[in-house]
């Protein structure tokens, strides 16, 4: 079922007199299903945060409808079940963490109890415990990122929408966030997702949506890229004619096209077939690879590509 | 309603908390001490100046609140962005423009609540010091003058909550809030001057003009209503009509600020 439809939305930002309008949002088109993990990736001014933005109502579509469980945002209570973490979020400097929660729980209707209860447990495990008297001027930028994202889940929301959540992170505060966004998907939250830590949205995301200049490039399911890494073999061979190709097809191989030559995924249980087959027709193997084909070369071929 | 005193609650907590405001507030401990200090040299008028100098000094802090500190509880949230994460909870714009009156206006009360002690004992201590030399004063007097120094700065409040509604820099909130006090606080005396017959004698002023200033006085909050100065200085009587057409005026140009601020804003986009 269907959590969230944007459909044919754009959006124009006007930067003022004698300037040239910005095309930020073209017809895009995309839907984000209940339970699932939702990533929208694209270069910087893909249109991205105006989308989100656009979810939020904090701007409005030119054209096109944003509907929220078959409803028109106009209509809904959106803000009621959503969590929003910004990119490089913005906190008020003079409140302590523990006054800013307070803050968010009364807006969201939960009691004071609620309130105390729920932000000790995401306090602690986001490793805030510590400094929640403290003045939020006082935060390292992670620090802020991770009480950015308190703020959003306080309200347990059932959709999540978290711009940049790494950004600013160290390693072990990114795996913190990694590890608390699987968590959320396992209690069956919604997540709407964007990033440029491709590695990230690979290995978290459900869907992905790939977006270039404001228009949807393409979508991809996440099995599209995850491979049984263990029990499979990647090899780059120079390049296969036609009859090549389906031979090693024929044998159980898989093959696409990789730089000048090709790229073979090929099964444990196969390989020895293929590899005779190799041998025997002299085909060069160039190296091998640790994965069948990534989100990073993809985007950026994909993006390469449109810019053309 | 939950929402607006959630939200006036952290706005006054951040203002309150502004290191600028420890400024504002020895600045005009520091007026209040060279009061002390000079009150003797004006002997027969020593009441007076010191009337004068206390609500003053009130004002010039009050002022230096707003224009330093109350700006930015508003224009920064904009501008930095802040208002994305609040919005993203259930509080609609209108609850946002309530909200952070509010904080602004609590936020300025309780720091002239605090000057406004620090006065008292001033004037108290030369009223002990002096008592000859203040003849007619009264405290009633004093305390309503306070009070509407508080109703002037509520509704300077008002207009930079208004301005932030419109703009999305700070800085041009400042620029705004700044020109319309000081237009504010000599449009009476403008609009005196045309109606008098010394003006009759002016040649340059076109019947033009004296129409855009009529409009302009309408539109500008007239800041010189709240002005019980010379009636504190002197002692004079402070009708409760007048007390009641102030206090009005500055309730109704309030409200009237926060509609049209709350009605701009729900309108308004935040990229």
């Amino acid at each position: 079922m269907s959590e969230i439809q944007i459909l044919n939305v754009s959006k124009t930002y006007n930067p003022g007199l004698f300037k040239k309008k910005i095309r930020a949002v073209n017809d895009l088109s995309f839907e984000i299903r209940r339970g699932e993990v939702f990533g929208l990736i694209g270069p910087n001014g893909a249109g991205k945060s105006t989308t989100i933005r656009m979810l939020l109502g904090l701007i409005r579509p030119d054209s096109g409808s944003i509907l929220f469980r078959g409803k028109p945002l106009g209509t809904a209570t959106i803000q009621r079940e959503i969590g929003y973490l910004p990119e490089n979020p913005y906190l008020y400097d003079h409140l302590t963490l523990l006054e800013l929660l307070s803050f968010c729980g009364q807006t969201s209707g939960m009691v004071p109890e609620q309130i105390k209860v729920r932000g000790f447990e995401l306090m602690v495990k986001l490793k805030l415990l510590e400094a929640q008297k403290r003045p939020l001027r006082t935060f390292s930028k992670g620090m802020l990122q991770r009480a950015g994202i308190c703020f959003a889940l306080l309200h347990d929301p059932s959709i999540v929408v978290l711009d940049e959540p790494m950004s600013g992170l160290d390693p072990i505060g990114r795996k913190m966030v990694f590890d608390l966004i699987l968590e959320l998907k396992e209690q069956g939250k919604t997540i709407f997702f964007c990033s440029h830590i491709l590695n990230d949205v690979e290995r978290l995301c459900d869907r992905i949506a790939l977006t270039n200049k404001g228009e949807l490039i393409k979508q991809f399911e996440g099995g599209d890229f995850l491979q049984d890494i263990d029990k499979t073999v990647f090899l780059h061979t120079s390049s296969l004619d036609e009859f090549q190709q389906q031979s090693v097809q024929s044998l159980g191989g898989s093959v696409r096209l990789e730089g000048e030559g090709h790229l073979l995924a090929i099964s444990a249980d196969n390989y020895h077939p293929v590899n005779s087959y190799l041998e025997k027709s002299n085909i060069k193997i160039l190296g091998c690879r640790s994965e069948w084909m990534s989100l990073e070369n993809l985007f950026i071929q994909t993006v390469k590509e449109q810019d053309q | 309603m939950k929402s607006v005193f959630a939200l006036a609650t952290i706005t006054y907590k951040e203002g309150i908390r502004n290191r600028s405001l420890f400024g504002i507030a020895l600045l005009a401990l520091f007026l209040f001490g060279f009061n002390i200090t000079v009150a003797g040299f004006f002997m027969r008028d020593v009441g007076k100046v010191t009337v004068d100098m206390n609500l003053s000094a009130l004002s010039f802090a009050g002022l230096l609140l707003v224009f330093f500190v109350g700006v930015n509880l508003m224009a920064k949230d904009i501008d930095r962005k802040t208002i994305h994460l609040v919005l993203s909870k259930p509080i609609s714009r209108a609850q946002y423009i309530w909200g952070k009156y509010l904080g602004i206006q609590f936020f300025i009360s309780v720091s002239l609540l605090l000057l406004f002690v620090f006065s008292c004992l001033t004037v108290g201590l030369l009223l002990n010091l002096y008592p000859n030399y203040f003849i007619g004063f009264s405290w009633t007097n004093f305390f309503i003058a306070c009070f509407f120094v508080l109703v002037k700065f509520s509704v300077l409040a008002a207009i930079v909550v208004f301005f932030s509604s419109i703009t999305s820099s700070s800085l041009i909130t400042l620029i705004f809030s700044i020109s319309s006090y000081v237009v504010g606080i000599t449009i009476e005396e403008v609009v005196f001057y045309l109606r008098s017959e010394f003006s009759a004698q002016e040649k340059i002023i076109s019947e033009s003009l004296q129409t855009f200033i009529d409009i302009v006085s309408y539109m500008i909050p007239n800041f010189a209503v709240f002005d019980f100065t010379l009636e504190a200085a002197h002692g004079l009587v402070i009708t409760s009509q007048r007390i009641f057409l102030s206090f009005g005026y500055g309730a109704i140009y309030i409200s009237i600020l926060l509609m049209l601020a709350s009605l701009i804003f729900s309108r308004r986009e935040f990229n």
